[in-house]
């Protein structure tokens, strides 16, 4: 049994200790953000916030990240809410501007990655508030385990996304 | 975005068939227009029992296989075939065709139904979504936009030519009546002739040319709109294939063959101790292991591998005499040789007295799809033998035919789900991308629903590949650097193996291995692909020639290294080659190769797309190679190339900017141009980001992907040992939309833009530092060999 805090609420799983977390989080908690991609850590579809760092979840022992926070792509709109203090009523109808940012600036075109890619510039403009584009490019390919990899070719448009997501941050909405 | 193969051609229109309307009942609440369809000629009685209870099904109207519901409330339903893969055409581009077609606001279209075999009427791959300009959704929309006129017509006692209409509402001889006060209390059924084969790779195709919206009174098709199903994916919403949870569904994990021929000699035991709750299936030469967890399932899987007995098999060239086996080994004789469109003259005679002659040999390697999640499948086999395949797949009916092949029974046993899922880029539009026939048989074993995702490793080599290839040029110039004589011999395995694999490993039945008698884009044949747009040179000779795969016929599984379409398919095979001898033949004439391209063809939009990729570039006309070209030294040196194409009425160039330094071999593309004029450009935004990561890939293409493989099988196994660009790889780019609604039509967009880059970037390496390599893919090793020549 290992206890953990996902999006701000505690869960009790039964999985054994050494589960990848993704399976976990989607087998058991339900929780589909995160993608199975490669199972090796080569690609970022799977990623998880971990104490605000982004963490590749397919790799991950479940027990290893008993007691630390995670967040998942469900959570985001919830940890932006509450780093802005907003009210309950306010935060359910919100997404967090990196989601907001994913939507105007029609960032997926598959989809299947884009979630460690919004996990990875949250992590980034948690840090950074108003990235460079060298630092962009440092965040998607050398910040983390692996480069976080799209087929899809839609490197430009999450360039794009970052920088509107920025710029919704500094406006605090 | 991607892909069908080539020899497959279009139907012409029909005549013109008169849809029929009727009134099946009057009711006092709701009513509904439901436009469903019925076939027109001869294969309502060529098709087979199956295919016939198939097509019951979808034939009946208060069945929903019909194409487009108008609600009284104004609200319209639309369903398609067609599966997303990312295009988001079904979500923004037809809805905006169906709008402008019936003139109703584009929010008008409320609810998009696809992805279903019970519940979508057309079938077809994920592919050419918008039909030459004419989708079948298009041809459905204007029969029932005539239909809607003829009730108001009745209704209002007005001449139908008399009516206008304007959002939704119908107008003439100072009355007007709305779409949704036209069905109101009825229940209409709209009936519009098709053809086809619904389980073919081709689906149904809408018949006859019902009246259409001019092009000059369009004000929905050209306005950017987002795609909707963007949000719920970025919110957490949507439900991926990869969610899917049955009632009492198990999770599997298959052990293929240790080879590609390799068979099975003897399933491992599981381990009880260690898995208790896991059991072995095997058929055939197919192994799988099902577990209640996901984690069992695949440190199971992990375990019975290591005690699985294969024998040995050794039958491929492995990578580095593959062309050498395709040029001394292969058998091209048996596939008839095909000819260009745009042959003509007599190239032979010229080439033999050429001025100046190019003769040159060009290679692509083999490249996989590589999706970015790995194929998965949930299947449910009931006890009465019915079963539904929830998955990600392109061609959903296809997948039921091939599925009712397997299981010998008939497709309306087969119900096929299809969900979003990681981009296939051709992998699937056959109808299986791995995993659904695996799911089927183990959960045919087991009596429960089963999943069956595959690992990295089985998808990097158990998945199809786009085939190799080689092209021989020959190219004379005349004394006044013009292009006197033009000869290409393209040299292409089959390019598609719809057969799915887990029923091939299993020995049950299935479609056959590419042949050269075909009815379907399986053949060994090899079509010409590329359309010839150079029409002034005098002589020109295309030639096409097909061979079985490599190892196909080796292979005790019969499998080989199989192929399968993808984006862009066969013509980026046809237009690398061609556009690098266009470009080094500029070069051998001392003329700019964009010039040069401009002085050999007649066609207006080809050099359209030349001068606006020409300008966005800021390109400077000169000769290449560059004055100062060098091939040696550890300091970058830089060049560009430029490629064209004219693909499903669209026509694309572009232009890419390196630096390469000589010393590595390395390649960085700095800049990228690129001009689309698809006619009419359906959305703006939408074919902005789609042609954004077409240029993308094409990068990715041109610089670093390459199967590899050994005598037994293909030894890619990851993101490592088959890498794809990083954000940090990709360059500046610059897509230019040539909106040009004198053409009348919209071309496809989304293919083609991953095929320009690699004949662009091989010629910008040739600016650079005076030398040509002519293949693929540019990686370092292979580039520094070059330079050292």
């Amino acid at each position: 049994m290992v206890t953990l805090n996902v999006n701000g609420v505690r869960r009790e799983v039964k999985a054994p200790d050494d589960t990848p977390l993704l399976y976990v989080l989607r087998n058991d908690l339900e929780l589909i953000g995160p993608q199975f991609g490669c199972g090796l850590a080569q690609c970022g579809a799977c990623a998880v916030l971990v104490d605000g760092k982004e963490t590749r979840s397919c790799v991950v022992p479940v027990a290893s990240v008993a007691n630390q926070e995670i967040t998942t792509l469900e959570g985001l709109p919830a940890r932006w809410a509450k780093q802005k203090g907003l009210s309950a009523d306010e935060a359910k109808s919100t997404l967090h501007p990196v989601q907001q940012a994913w939507i105007e600036e029609q960032t997926p075109q598959c989809g299947f990655c884009q979630n460690g890619m919004m996990i990875k510039a949250t992590e980034l403009l948690e840090s950074n508030a108003h990235p460079t584009l060298a630092q962009i490019k440092e965040a998607f390919t050398t910040s983390g385990v692996s480069p976080n990899l799209c087929r899809c070719g839609t490197y430009v448009a999450i360039i794009d996304a970052v920088q509107h997501a920025a710029t919704i941050m500094a406006k605090g909405r | 975005m991607a892909t069908m193969g080539g020899t497959i051609k279009r139907e012409k229109p029909g005549n013109v068939f008169v849809p029929t309307l009727s009134r099946r009942q009057f009711i006092k609440a709701g009513g509904i227009l439901v436009v469903g369809f019925s076939l027109a000629g001869p294969e309502l009685l060529k098709g087979d029992s199956a295919k016939a209870t198939t097509l019951k099904n979808t034939l009946d109207p208060t069945l929903p296989g019909s194409w487009i519901e108008i609600h009284p409330d104004n609200t319209i339903l639309i369903r398609t075939g067609k599966s997303d893969f990312g295009q988001g055409s079904t979500f923004t581009a037809y809805r905006q065709i169906v709008a402008e077609e019936l003139s109703v606001p584009f929010e008008a279209i409320t609810t998009v139904v696809s992805g279903d075999t019970d519940r979508t009427p057309d079938g077809s791959g994920a592919f050419d979504f918008l039909g030459h300009g004419t989708p079948n959704i298009r041809k459905a929309a204007a029969y029932t936009h005539q239909a809607l006129l003829d009730l108001a017509s009745g209704r209002l006692g007005v001449a139908k030519d008399k009516l206008s209409v304007k959002d939704g509402i119908v107008s003439g001889g100072g009355k007007s009546i709305s779409y949704g006060d036209l069905v109101k209390n009825q229940q209409l059924t709209l009936t519009i002739p098709v053809k086809g084969d619904l389980t073919s790779i081709m689906g149904l195709t809408v018949e006859g040319n019902p009246p259409m919206k001019p092009v000059s009174e369009y004000t929905i098709i050209g306005k950017s709109f987002k795609n909707s199903v963007i949000r719920s994916k970025v919110a957490a919403k949507e439900t991926w294939a990869t969610d899917v949870r049955l009632p009492g569904m198990l999770h599997a994990r298959v052990v293929h063959p240790k080879t590609l021929g390799s068979t099975l000699v003897s399933a491992g035991a599981v381990d009880k101790t260690k898995f208790p709750n896991s059991q072995v299936i095997v058929k055939g030469n197919l192994v799988g292991v099902v577990a209640p967890t996901e984690w069992e399932a695949i440190q199971a899987a992990e375990q019975v591998a290591g005690a699985t007995k294969w024998t040995e098999w050794k039958g491929l060239p492995g990578n580095a005499k593959l062309y050498q086996h395709l040029r001394e080994e292969a058998d091209w004789t048996t596939a008839p040789v095909t000819k260009g469109d745009g042959n003509k003259g007599d190239a032979g005679p010229v080439l033999a007295s050429a001025h100046k002659k190019l003769s040159a040999t060009y290679q692509l390697s083999y490249m996989k799809h590589a999706p970015i999640g790995p194929t998965m499948a949930v299947a449910d086999v009931k006890p009465d033998g019915t079963v539904h395949i929830h998955t990600h797949n392109q061609n959903l009916q296809a997948l039921r035919g091939e599925i009712a092949t397997m299981l010998r029974t008939t497709p309306d046993h087969v119900v096929v789900h299809s969900y979003p899922g990681p981009g296939h880029y051709g992998r699937s539009n056959g109808g299986n991308a791995g995993a659904e026939d695996e799911a089927v048989l183990l959960s045919q074993a087991v009596g429960k629903p089963v999943r069956v995702q595959w690992m990295r490793a089985d998808d990097m080599q158990w998945s199809t590949q786009a085939s190799v290839s080689y092209s021989d040029v020959q190219l004379a110039l005349d004394e006044k650097g013009k292009m006197a004589a033009y000869q290409i011999d393209h040299y292409m395995p089959a390019m598609q193996d719809d057969r799915p694999i887990g029923a091939v490993i299993a020995g049950l039945p299935t479609m056959p291995a590419p042949q050269v008698k075909s009815d379907s884009v399986t053949s060994t044949v090899n079509g010409i692909e590329d359309p010839w747009i150079y029409a002034p040179v005098p002589n020109v000779m295309e030639q096409g020639h097909g061979t079985f795969q490599v190892g196909q016929k080796a292979s005790p599984l019969a499998v080989g290294l199989r192929d399968h379409s993808m984006r862009t398919p066969g013509q980026f095979q046809q237009n690398y080659p061609r556009e690098l001898a266009i470009s080094e033949a500029a070069a051998l004439a001392g003329a700019d190769a964009i010039q040069f391209r401009i002085d050999h063809t007649s066609e207006e939009r080809a050099i359209g797309v030349l001068k606006a990729v020409r300008d966005a570039s800021g390109w400077d006309a000169r000769p290449s190679p560059r004055p100062d070209a060098v091939s040696t030294g550890s300091m970058p040196v830089r060049g560009r190339g430029v490629s064209l194409m004219l693909r499903s009425g669209t026509y694309w160039a572009c232009v890419c900017q390196i630096a390469v330094t000589p010393s590595t071999g390395a390649i960085a593309v700095e800049k990228y141009a690129i001009a689309v004029d698809p006619g009419i450009v359906v959305n703006p935004v939408q074919l902005k980001r789609n042609v954004e990561g077409g240029a993308v890939m094409g990068i990715s293409h041109a610089l670093f992907e390459e199967v590899m493989f050994d005598e037994s099988g293909i030894t890619t196994e990851d993101w490592i040992s088959y890498p794809i660009p990083t954000m940090a790889d990709i360059p500046e780019i610059k897509v230019v939309l040539l909106h040009n609604p004198k053409v009348g039509s919209y071309g496809g967009g989304s293919e083609a833009a991953n095929a320009l880059a690699a004949p662009a970037i091989a010629a910008a390496l040739h600016d650079a530092t005076g030398k040509i390599m002519r293949r693929l893919p540019m990686k370092p090793a292979y580039v520094q060999a070059v330079l050292k020549t």
